[in-house]
């Protein structure tokens, strides 16, 4: 009986894990990563996580919705060519030689120490952005943007060269004011050296100068966005509470929504699935949990939380070795299309992701996003036909043997196929797919590595080199920003280049490349619709790449949680910050998960 | 003694400069490096960014040149920075981290000692009995239990099943290191003591739970191995009763084998407990060294083993000197 009290008394002292809830109007989000840093305006580490905390901590002049759509948030309005905030210059010939935006600042846009914000943080945030001694991961497009300022409020950014998505894109922008003596510091001490060969003494001063503001001993001084930090307990949480100086107020009136947000860092999937199942968050982060764990949750979700699948920028597909010089290619004839063919109506991908992914993850039959604007819909669709690839392979030479084997002047049809180990859902896609090449005579030899081998750029771009016959990974775009880079022949890596470039499968086709050129300097949408209508035809007929589908985020987030929501186009949850909240708090529902 | 210690000093500079060349160069030559992580799945990032950044990195350099900067920055205190935790890495290691993994495997030593010793010595005095059966099954059943299986699924029992079936009565909480919501800049400090307990008790009872059986069965063989020794016999003999011929006589040389597993143990304990640590997301080294090679984050996992490289040596060192102590039969002079 003792023993049963004291265990009792033990309990209820155990008790009181903080339960998630919206009893204080506050917000816990759990996720699977830990940013490096937080409010980086130049993003230097390039994590998700860290775009999708930024998302409540800075405010941009135009940002996406879930639909694609711009809006505006420190501007007053969405620069258009209609109402002349947006302007193309062109020569004699009708071509664009640059364009240039113009963005008026809204009255009351404030930084949260109540200072204002002005065009001269949007102009320290460009002379940084186009500092080499910045690393910052990739400047496209503003190397080659220029800020004049109109008046107080108002300035211009102008592309020349042109810019094609100048009006699809806004500046970051950091606070001058507060950053200015830390980057005169930078400057100084880092004016005489020479990028070239003081790389790393460079970067050490810029770590410094950076550190100071991002930091969890150093928290940004100050944001722009809804939220604003308060602690950071490094590989424990991240606590942000609303900014009293922003500018947008929701529906009803700001405290009728979340006050205060907090990340829980729990690295290991599994035990971020039991912190939901045990109530302890309120909601995942779009880097959260991976697929089949999302349906582990989705059957016991009940009514304490729901399961959401969110259709995604990321392009899972297999790069098929194309490079002519290397002997397996020639060997297998790789590099004829009728092959690749062969090999893409070999395999059922409607049933894949209908018995993988419950039919979530929806299959592509092209590069670009079915969700852009650019997408073909009637690109060709290689749906299942043994028969065909039969037929394909038979033509190409390939006849089977014995064994069933496709053989051909005494060499059978037998390659590797790659993807990073350790990826559960990749390594099952391998095993159903190797097994329906299989049925055709071709034989598949699974040969995985650790995601660091497949993507150190001597592997993943060391195609010409035979390194890899077949390659499942994923890219991830911007779909209202896609440019058909990943297969110009400009970007195939190669020992010139010291393998960067990212058109691994090695694809060159002439008429892809002109078209290619000519959608880069194409500004009227209509116009690169055809052209890109024309170049995944030939993509779609050529396939130097098999495509799979595009990948879902999972999350989940419990009843009454409104606005928290995230598509393709917006990419994080976070998008909407100001407006999260909870319905029995008061809060309204403007936006619905898709 | 001295004599011999200062030696076994001397020895371990040459020792440690060796071992920091192998874990230099063992993570410097592995596939991959920062500026891939950057460029994974970004289809924006051009080869001349590529090759900007490797030198923004010093990426550039051949390998035993960046050797020698590191260590040279090394031996001023300075063990560069840790990209994938915006820290100097010597910091981010020993004072963030460091702390975490003692409060985490120190008890968890301690409690496998004290539970595990006695039950060696009953489980060998005792031998082929009922308890020492039961013992013998469950050092088993703890050595082939993985962490990673474990760990799940006692978080499933304390954080999900028991709660619902007891009505919250009995709880704990689902991995982590305290509380989120407890402001330790306001909340009394047996409040944060009992917080902090109740995040630890479960990879606390995890990591010991692996610990106790090794020391059990080290325990267990070494006593058993003791008790068959003449000067036992003759003890008994002598007509010493059981409990002088256990623990004043056999006990004193069974232990000396436990002072090795000791000494080895300690530096495996400033390394954390990597599974545990991950599964019930305590921010240990553990957990540094694991993220540090899954981002290329080098400076941290250099750090980190460099520490460990040494820790090893000191322990060894002081293990050795233990043996002295304790076993009159060995001298170093």
């Amino acid at each position: 009986m003792k023993s049963t009290k004291t265990w009792l008394a033990l309990s209820l002292l155990l008790l009181g894990a903080a339960q998630a809830g919206p009893a204080n109007n506050s917000l816990v989000v759990g996720t699977s990563q830990e940013p490096p840093n937080i409010y980086d305006p130049w993003a230097t580490n390039n994590l998700a996580i860290s775009s999708e905390i930024n998302g409540f901590m800075a405010a941009s002049l135009i940002s996406k919705d879930n639909e694609g759509d711009l809006y505006a948030d420190i501007a007053t309005t969405v620069p258009t060519l209609a109402n002349g905030g947006y302007k193309l210059t062109k020569n004699a010939a009708g071509d664009v030689t640059s364009n240039s935006v113009t963005y008026s600042i809204r009255k009351d846009a404030k930084w949260s120490d109540g200072s204002a914000i002005t065009p001269k943080d949007f102009q320290f945030w460009l002379k940084v952005e186009q500092d080499d001694r910045v690393p910052v991961p990739s400047r496209d497009p503003w190397d080659k943007a220029k800020i004049t300022v109109n008046d107080a409020d108002t300035f211009t950014i102008t592309f020349n060269p042109p810019y094609l998505f100048a009006d699809q894109v806004s500046p970051g922008l950091a606070p001058s004011a507060s950053m200015a003596g830390a980057w005169n510091s930078f400057d100084s001490a880092t004016a005489k050296l020479d990028s070239k060969t003081s790389g790393k003494a460079i970067n050490d001063a810029w770590v410094k100068f950076i550190s100071s503001f991002t930091t969890a001993n150093n928290l940004p001084k100050v944001v722009s966005g809804a939220f604003k930090p308060t602690q950071w307990r490094s590989g424990n949480s991240l606590t942000m509470v609303r900014n009293a100086n922003y500018w947008r107020t929701p529906k009803g009136g700001t405290d009728k929504y979340v006050q205060t947000v907090q990340y829980r860092f729990i690295p290991n999937t599994n035990t971020l699935k039991v912190n939901v199942l045990s109530g302890q968050i309120d909601t995942l982060s779009a880097v959260g949990v991976t697929f089949d764990q999302g349906l582990d949750l989705q059957r016991s979700q009940r009514d304490r939380y729901k399961t959401y699948f969110v259709p995604s920028a990321t392009w899972e597909h297999i790069d098929i070795n194309g490079f002519s010089n290397v002997q397996k290619v020639k060997d297998l004839d790789l590099d004829d299309k009728r092959v690749r063919q062969a090999l893409l109506y070999s395999i059922d991908r409607a049933a894949l992701t209908k018995a993988l992914f419950q039919g979530k993850q929806q299959v592509s039959n092209t590069f670009v996003n079915p969700i852009a604007k650019l997408y073909k819909k009637d690109a060709k669709a290689y749906d299942f036909d043994p028969a065909k690839a039969k037929a394909l392979f038979a033509d190409a030479g390939w006849k089977p043997g014995a064994d069933g084997i496709l053989a051909k002047n005494g060499k059978k049809f037998s390659l590797n196929f790659t993807t990073t180990a350790g990826n559960a859902t990749r390594e099952r896609v391998q095993q159903i797919l190797q097994a329906q090449w299989k049925a055709v005579g071709v034989d598949v030899n699974i040969q995985n590595y650790p995601s660091s081998v497949v993507f150190a750029q001597d592997f993943i771009g060391g195609g010409s080199n035979g390194k890899w016959d077949m390659l499942m990974y994923a890219w991830t775009a911007d779909p209202s920003l896609e440019k058909g880079n990943l297969f110009s022949s400009t970007q195939i890596p190669t020992a010139g280049n010291g393998f960067a470039g990212q058109n691994e499968p090695g694809w060159k086709n002439a008429e892809y490349d002109k078209l290619w050129n000519q959608a880069n300097t194409e500004f009227d949408l209509s116009a690169r619709v055809k052209l890109f209508d024309r170049m995944q035809s030939i993509w779609a007929d050529e396939v130097p790449s098999l495509p799979l589908y595009f990948r879902v985020n999972v999350y989940t987030k419990v009843p009454n949680l409104m606005n928290y929501t995230f598509s393709a186009y917006s990419l994080y949850p976070s998008w909407d910050a100001y407006e999260i909240g909870w319905s029995s708090k008061g809060a309204a529902e403007v936006n619905t998960q898709k | 003694m001295a004599t011999y210690t200062f030696r076994r000093i001397l020895q371990m500079i040459p020792l440690l400069l060796v071992i920091s060349l192998i874990i230099y160069a063992l993570t410097a030559l592995q596939p991959g490096d920062p500026v891939d992580q950057l460029t994974q799945g970004n289809s924006q990032i051009t080869p001349a960014d590529i090759a900007r950044l490797r030198a923004a990195y010093g990426l550039d350099q051949p390998i035993f040149l960046r050797y020698f900067y590191w260590l040279v920055q090394a031996l001023h205190g300075d063990f560069g920075w840790s990209r994938s935790f915006s820290q100097p890495a010597f910091q981010y290691v020993f004072q963030d981290r460091l702390p975490n993994t003692l409060l985490l495997t120190v008890p968890a030593l301690i409690l496998a000692l004290l539970v595990a010793v006695p039950l060696g010595i009953y489980s060998a005095v005792r031998q082929y009995s009922l308890p020492d059966y039961v013992l013998t099954f469950f050092s088993f059943l703890a050595f082939s239990t993985p962490v990673f299986w474990l760990g799940p699924m006692v978080l499933w029992l304390f954080a999900i099943y028991l709660p619902q079936v007891t009505n919250g009565v009995i709880s704990l909480p689902p991995g982590g290191l305290g509380s989120p919501d407890l402001d330790p800049t306001t909340a009394s400090t047996w409040a944060i003591i009992a917080d902090k307990i109740k995040y630890l008790i479960l990879p606390l009872c995890v990591l010991a739970f692996r610990e106790i059986a090794v020391i059990l069965r080290f325990m267990r063989a070494n006593m058993l191995e003791v008790l068959s020794q003449d000067y036992v016999r003759t003890a008994r003999a002598k007509g010493l009763t059981g409990g002088v011929v256990v623990y004043k006589h056999a006990l004193r040389n069974a232990i000396i084998p436990i002072i090795t597993l000791l000494g080895l143990a300690i530096p495996g304990l400033f390394g954390g407990a990597v599974i545990t640590e991950t599964v019930f997301s305590w921010p240990g080294m553990g957990r540094v060294i694991l993220e540090g090679l899954v981002n290329k984050d080098f400076n941290v996992v250099l750090a980190a083993l460099t520490f460990i490289a040494l820790l090893t040596l000191i322990f060894s060192l002081l293990a050795d000197l233990a043996y002295a102590a304790v076993d009159p039969r060995i001298r170093y002079d």
